[in-house]
């Protein structure tokens, strides 16, 4: 096999035979230790929860990553290719430009309320701006009716970091944990909880905070619609029709607990 | 019991169910155990080889399961550097079924060759001039790169991902596949080719023997061939049994269209191939080394007929059902993979049992060989290695990424 060792003779045929060989297994190991040092670069420069977030939007069926332009209908179709967030994405930034979102108003619908003074991030929770510049951030209407009564809540420690679109805080129900998505980038100055007026209080890292990649204004109820269709696909046989405005109940696990809620949990939560 | 292990939105049967399936195949798997102790504790004998008869079972069974493996090199080719993004829906399959091919290819040739303990030899000291030794080092390459495209789908399980530094190394690591689905393709060209370049050059054996180009004969590129159109017809097949077993929809019929359409493309090109290869062997190859093509099918059970069957109705037939089955899918399709894979499953046995049972010198009499139980129990075990392998995998992993969106009623 290699010089020096019985059976080598330096012929063309050795020689090529080795140096084609060796090269394989050298493009190979050399492959696969750019992968590691690249992880562990990726993990010293804290880009963990970005990554992971990142496989987990494209391990997302088609149908749940659809653009937010789609869901206005200002698009035909288009799959988000950014992981929901907008703030990178060129095409978002040159429509907004040329066609604001139409004012913010109240709405109800199925019995959730979707008050105008906040934004809602595609992982169901929604952002407050405060006068202060603090961010209050909580979970959706939809997703406190979808979880129903919770069986633990594990909130970040004040001073914690968060990332958009990185785990915020973790449901515990049914036996199962779930990542819930933070909706900004910043520190965690206040807790809250569920009996308050919100889960967390927030800085935000940068000033003023970038939120473009907030569903607002004429963007949320059409939004809300595709999620509650969503939802009932995942569960119709087991839940009440929402059809011709019929109300959701207050705990839907409670109503339907034949139903495979951590399932529906998982893929509602983005969390495939 | 195992809920927890499973990705949350794929139904699978209890895990009693589960252990019940796999009951037998334990069984099997357990009996071929010991056969192999047999044969590494008291050596070929255990076996009905002989100094004649040196490739049997086994070999035959090696190069059929190798050739159906090519399934995952090819599957990686279409869509790593042809671009063909529907395949991303089986691709996960494809490298667990080519991993269980090739890795029990490689237990079975680890038993064939005997001397466990000087089985670096085959490495440290290679016969340069030997196919087999061009087999030995791909196959191993090659079995590493199907290791290495098996982790990313193993570290997106559930519970791994949840762990940070798992899941960065996953995505760096998807980032680079492309990389190991060329040189998994450039190792399987030549150890495909190499396999049936071995039968190629044997002068010996005036019924396999055929001429080429430069160093590799005709089979070389028969071979690799007709791994290429297989490969995907397998990898359809196997997708199709596993929706009926489990009674779910696991792709999209694209997807299943596509495989059809690249695997009765290649399969006709194939057939076109050994058609004219079939006619210089017959017309000039063996008539120059002293035999009459029709001598060689004069010893049943091989006559002529097997050689029709070959090429006419494991071959052109299910090339043309292939390429309906593009158009119109059903069972056309599924028809069309099932002989095609019958078909290189035929094509491995002539080149390994008949090329060795048909007689070649004027005292040699025609050559039967019947494998002994050891042989068969060793083939049952990596059968039964295979399902064991591909059931965990299909439960705990996720194979066909489209069947969360294809079984969206999750209650």
């Amino acid at each position: 096999m290699f010089p020096n060792v019985s059976g080598w003779s330096w012929t063309p045929l050795h020689v090529t035979f080795v140096t084609i060989f060796l090269t394989v297994a050298a493009v190979m190991a050399g492959t696969l230790l750019l992968a590691a040092w690249r992880a562990w670069r990726d993990v010293r420069r804290g880009r963990a929860e970005s990554i992971r977030w990142h496989s987990e939007f494209e391990d997302l069926p088609l149908a749940d990553r659809t653009c937010r332009h789609v869901l206005t209908n200002e698009f035909l179709h288009r799959t988000c290719d950014q992981g929901f967030d907008c703030r990178e994405c060129a095409t978002h930034a040159r429509w907004t430009e040329n066609h604001p979102a139409a004012a913010a108003v109240d709405f109800e619908v199925a019995g959730l309320k979707y008050p105008a003074d906040r934004m809602y991030h595609r992982g169901h929770t929604w952002v407050k701006v405060e006068d202060g510049g603090t961010l209050l951030i909580g979970p959706d209407a939809l997703s406190e009716r979808m979880f129903g009564r919770i069986g633990s809540l594990t909130l970040p420690a004040v001073g914690t970091t968060l990332h958009a679109c990185a785990p915020a805080w973790t449901i515990r129900s049914r036996g199962d944990t779930f990542r819930v998505l933070s909706p900004v980038d910043g520190e965690v100055v206040e807790q809250g909880g569920p009996e308050q007026a919100c889960y967390l209080r927030v800085r935000p890292s940068e000033h003023p905070p970038a939120l473009t990649h907030l569903l607002r204004g004429s963007e949320v109820r059409p939004w809300v619609l595709r999620e509650l269709e969503r939802l009932q696909l995942l569960v119709s046989p087991g839940l009440p029709s929402l059809a011709d405005g019929g109300v959701l109940a207050e705990d839907l696990p409670a109503m339907s607990p034949d139903v495979n809620w951590p399932a529906v949990w998982g893929q509602m939560l983005l969390e495939p | 019991m195992d809920s927890a292990l499973i990705a949350r939105s794929v139904r699978r049967c209890s895990f009693g169910r589960f252990a019940l399936w796999l009951a037998p195949w334990l069984g099997v798997l357990g009996v071929g155990a010991w056969a192999l102790w047999l044969c590494l504790r008291y050596g070929l004998y255990q076996t009905n080889m002989d100094n004649r008869y040196v490739f049997g079972l086994w070999i035959f069974l090696d190069l059929s399961i190798i050739a159906l493996g090519a399934g995952a090199f090819f599957t990686g080719f279409l869509l790593y550097v042809m671009k063909k993004r529907e395949l991303k829906a089986v691709i996960g399959s494809a490298v667990v079924l080519g991993f269980i091919c090739y890795s029990a290819a490689m237990a079975l040739l680890a038993v064939d060759v005997g001397q466990p303990l000087r089985a670096w030899f085959t490495y440290w000291h290679p016969n340069a001039h030997s196919m087999l030794t061009e087999v030995t080092f791909c196959i191993t390459c090659y079995l590493t790169v199907l290791l290495i495209e098996y982790v990313p789908v193993i570290l997106k399980t559930r519970k791994l991902r949840q762990i940070p530094a798992y899941a960065v190394f996953e995505w760096e690591l998807h980032k680079l596949v492309p990389v190991f689905a060329l040189i998994g393709t450039l190792l399987s060209f030549f150890h495909q080719g190499s396999l049936g370049g071995l039968f190629g050059v044997l002068r010996g054996r005036p019924f396999a023997f055929r001429e080429g180009f430069a160093l590799w004969p005709s089979t070389f590129f028969l071979f690799i061939l007709s791994a290429a159109a297989v490969g995907p017809s397998f990898i359809l097949l196997t997708t199709w049994t596993v929706e009926k077993l489990t009674g779910r929809r696991l792709v999209k019929d694209d997807v299943y269209r596509l495989l059809c359409k690249v695997s009765g493309w290649l399969l006709l090109t194939y057939v076109g191939a050994k058609a004219v290869d079939t006619m210089i062997w017959i017309n000039a190859t063996a008539p120059r080394a002293g035999f009459e093509a029709y001598n060689f099918y004069l010893q049943k059970p091989f006559g002529p007929g097997t050689l029709m069957v070959e090429v006419l109705l494991l071959g052109l037939l299910p090339a043309l059902l292939l390429l309906r089955g593009a158009k119109e899918g059903g069972l056309a399709m599924i028809n069309g993979a099932a002989l095609a894979c019958a078909g290189i499953v035929l094509n491995r046995f002539v080149m390994t049992i008949q090329t060795l049972a048909l007689p070649t010198l004027p005292f040699d009499r025609f050559l039967w060989y019947v494998p002994s139980w050891q042989e068969n129990a060793a083939f049952g075990a990596m059968l039964a290695y295979g399902v064991i392998v591909y059931s965990f995998s299909y439960r705990y992993l996720i194979l066909f990424p489209q069947e969360k969106e294809l079984s969206r009623h999750v209650s």
